[in-house]
């Protein structure tokens, strides 16, 4: 069964994508995962991502001839839609293979490696991303993890880190620096490096809020054949281009209509028990201020969508703008959500089933919004310079 | 509500919409640039009465009225769009009194009532005058005629006020009312004091609650708009200041401080424009919770302006603090829009009624569609 069959019709497309998630999704996922090792959780991701696969919902978006449907942008968006609907897991393990590999090899790799690696994905096959390093985070261009050539391979050796998923990556889309003479833009090459190759040591990180999803990279000798790299040597800058701007879209908008469906339930849930806080103007005016600004934000993200379809949609500050917004108002709701459940909320759990239910988990994990994919310091200085014309000094 | 001037609305197209807002936006900037506003607010011209008699050959006035009464029907996409570039360049005139009057007229005036303003309203011969704050206040009512004292929106030649008297809500010609201009520090608006004694009403609208829910709401939306777009304009004119203004060798918009500053009033800026625009897609389709998010949008929306064009007024250092300048200008209306129609917390209480309600009602107040 292909739910792909029924594309033509958007309505009976999202139909099938409801009837087949009322049938797939665990009632229990949460719960389960809740108290999953880290081990379960990728069994659990892995398994998600093969049900998808069955029904022809891994990678439905890319291209025919890359084991894809050719989707419409708005197919996908109905797909995100229905997940968040569903509170359907997420495919956490797989964002860097579904999202910034075909965005970076489809403008800029050769036949080949689409070939090769796209397909892959549906496979089950995880990427990771080698871009930060501990000296090198927003001054991404400086990085010095080197790559010198040797014949027909290169040999890396340096560090990344804040590199999600990587201990349990295939293939890395790797950043390193082929000229220390160059301006530091122009002296950067992109690779593809296997993450099975000898000299490449991952090394978990733990974070804030408990889980470990980054890994650190070090690498010390690493081989990459020569027909690995995307795009010319020293041009890996433009190429980077691609990958970071393919975090804007889909996902955003998936996030944001997650976090609709879980105030939503939430606001019932309180009504249901009569929850105290109900009865406190202050913080019930506060509640409803935030369902106005995810209101605004949801809105803002479909004009990213609707945007991002245009050629002139790389130079837009759009994206920068509605990370700002959302990013804070999320810190904003979880920290209501600390604020009005007390020391309960407090208790040390990860991933709860209830709607905020471990409030202060939602409250730490936040911060990744406003830090990863480039700090919201620097989205300011994107829209201040390039959205308002301010000069750079 | 505001359903019937909207049917045709609701079929208008976006590039239409653009045409319009750039008629609009361009007359004005002509005519209501910083150096006539100046002038106006020193007493120097009559610009609100130009602009008004203007509005009115330009059919301006008439974007919210529906085409039989000799309006252009474009119900509260064309408000919007009117009320955000009035408010773009701040400009004086009655037009947040007249225009929410006519739409309430629209929803729940009776054909007679519609028949005799409407045309007139559409035109510009008359403006109207309606309470500044819809609380509890209200004009009372003895055998035919209504007394009482009441700070209105308006201009001191308003054709007539529409207001509560007890149980319905009136419609009172001014012609021979007490009318006394009492002067605010937003100079870009008029409020009265309407003193009414024993006058008789020459309309009354006996369905007081839907009159005041249709004047709360197409008040809140129309505040709203402006208060978005008077920020966004300030906003603007303080960048280009900053891109001028130099200290320290250099123009002060190339310090990170400041930069980062404008970064998020402009991040507040595209959320307010969604807001409007939100509230201004619900009423258009009728939604029942339109009411909600008209009355958030003015809440939300009038509190962030708030906070923009305060620190417009401080990047513009020690000339934002003089007269001369513009930003004062647009505190000062913003500020007045803040507390207009009713207290930003009652407003959020109401919407958190509202919400309470649809959500017991076993319906979402959050759809948007894709």
């Amino acid at each position: 069964m292909s739910i792909l069959d029924a594309q033509h019709d958007l309505s009976a497309f999202r139909q099938e994508i409801r009837d087949w998630l009322s049938k797939v999704v665990p009632p229990d996922w949460k719960a389960r995962m809740a108290r999953a090792s880290n081990d379960e959780y990728i069994a659990f991701q892995r398994w998600w991502m093969a049900e998808r696969s069955k029904v022809g919902l891994a990678i439905p978006h890319w291209p025919q001839e890359y084991g894809g449907a050719g989707l419409s942008h708005r197919h996908l968006v109905t797909v995100a839609d229905e997940m968040a609907r569903a509170d359907a897991p997420q495919s956490r393990l797989f964002t860097i293979s579904l999202i910034h590999m075909p965005g970076t090899l489809l403008p800029h790799g050769t036949e080949a490696q689409k070939s090769r690696y796209l397909a892959g994905v549906a496979n089950g096959e995880v990427w990771c991303q080698g871009f930060s390093e501990p000296n090198s985070g927003s001054d991404l261009a400086s990085l010095r993890c080197r790559a010198v050539r040797d014949g027909d391979h290169y040999v890396i050796n340096g560090q990344k880190i804040w590199s999600s998923n990587s201990m349990y990556a295939d293939h890395c889309l790797l950043l390193t620096r082929t000229d220390p003479n160059a301006q530091k833009h122009r002296g950067i090459t992109y690779f593809i490096m296997d993450m099975r190759s000898p000299g490449v040591e991952v090394r978990p990180i733990r974070q804030a809020n408990g889980r470990s999803e980054f890994g650190e990279l070090f690498l010390t000798d690493v081989r990459i054949p020569a027909e690995n790299m995307i795009g010319a040597e020293n041009n890996g800058w433009r190429v980077a281009q691609a990958t970071l701007a393919s975090e804007r879209g889909v996902i955003s908008f998936e996030g944001g209509e997650r976090q609709r469906y879980e105030m939503e339930a939430f606001y019932r849930k309180s009504l249901e028990v009569g929850a105290a806080w109900l009865r406190d103007a202050q913080l019930h005016r506060e509640f409803i201020s935030f369902l106005a600004e995810m209101q605004a934000a949801r809105r803002l993200l479909r004009r990213v969508l609707e945007e991002s379809d245009r050629p002139e949609a790389s130079a837009s500050v759009l994206p920068s703008i509605v990370k700002l917004s959302s990013t804070v108002l999320r810190q904003r709701i979880c920290s209501f959500m600390v604020r009005i459940a007390g020391v309960d909320g407090q208790a040390f759990a990860l991933l709860a089933e209830e709607p905020f239910g471990s409030p202060m988990f939602e409250f730490m994990s936040a911060f990744s919004g406003t830090i990863a994919g480039g700090t919201n310091e620097i989205q300011r200085n994107i829209v201040a310079e390039r959205g308002l014309g301010m000069p750079r000094i | 509500m505001v359903t019937s001037a909207t049917e045709t609305a609701s079929t208008l197209d976006q590039a239409t919409l653009d045409a319009l807002r750039e008629s609009v936006a361009g007359v004005l900037a002509e005519q209501c640039g910083s150096t006539e506003l100046h002038a106006f607010i020193d007493g120097k011209s009559a610009l609100d009465k130009t602009l008004w008699a203007q509005a009115g050959r330009l059919g301006w006035l008439g974007f919210g009225i529906p085409e039989p009464f000799g309006g252009l029907g474009m119900g509260a996409q064309g408000l919007a769009i009117l009320h955000g570039e009035l408010g773009r360049q701040s400009a004086p005139g009655p037009y947040i009194a007249t225009l929410s009057a006519a739409q309430t007229i629209v929803e729940t005036g009776g054909e007679a009532i519609r028949q005799t303003w409407l045309p007139r309203l559409a035109s510009g011969e008359a403006s109207a005058a309606v309470p500044a704050t819809l609380d509890a206040r209200s004009l009372t009512r003895s055998g035919a005629g209504v007394s009482g004292t009441l700070r209105c929106l308006g201009a001191t030649d308003a054709a007539f006020l529409l207001a509560p008297a007890d149980d319905a809500w009136v419609i009172v010609d001014l012609a021979r009312a007490e009318v006394t201009a009492a002067p605010m520090w937003d100079r870009t608006r008029d409020v009265i004091d309407v003193r009414l004694k024993d006058a008789t009403p020459v309309g009354v609208l006996p369905d007081a609650a839907a009159t005041r829910a249709a004047l709360t709401q197409v008040m809140a939306l129309a505040v709203a708009a402006d208060s978005a777009g008077g920020a966004r304009s300030i906003t603007e004119r303080t960048i280009a200041y900053m891109k001028t203004r130099e200290q320290f060798g250099q123009p002060i918009a190339g310090f990170q401080a400041l930069k980062h500053r404008t970064a998020d009033l402009a991040t507040r800026l595209a959320v307010a424009d969604e807001m409007v625009r939100h509230a201004v897609q619900r009423i258009v389709t009728d939604e029942p919770d339109a009411e909600l998010w008209a009355s958030l949008a003015k809440s939300e929306v009038t509190e962030a302006c708030v906070l923009v064009t305060t620190d417009c007024v401080q990047l513009h250092g020690g000339v934002g603090f003089t007269w001369d300048f513009d930003p004062h200008i647009f505190l000062k209306r913003v500020r007045l829009n803040e507390v207009l129609i009713m207290a930003n917390t009652a407003l959020r209480d109401q919407a958190a009624a509202a919400l309470a309600a649809i959500t017991a009602s076993g319906r979402s107040a959050l759809e948007l569609g894709l």
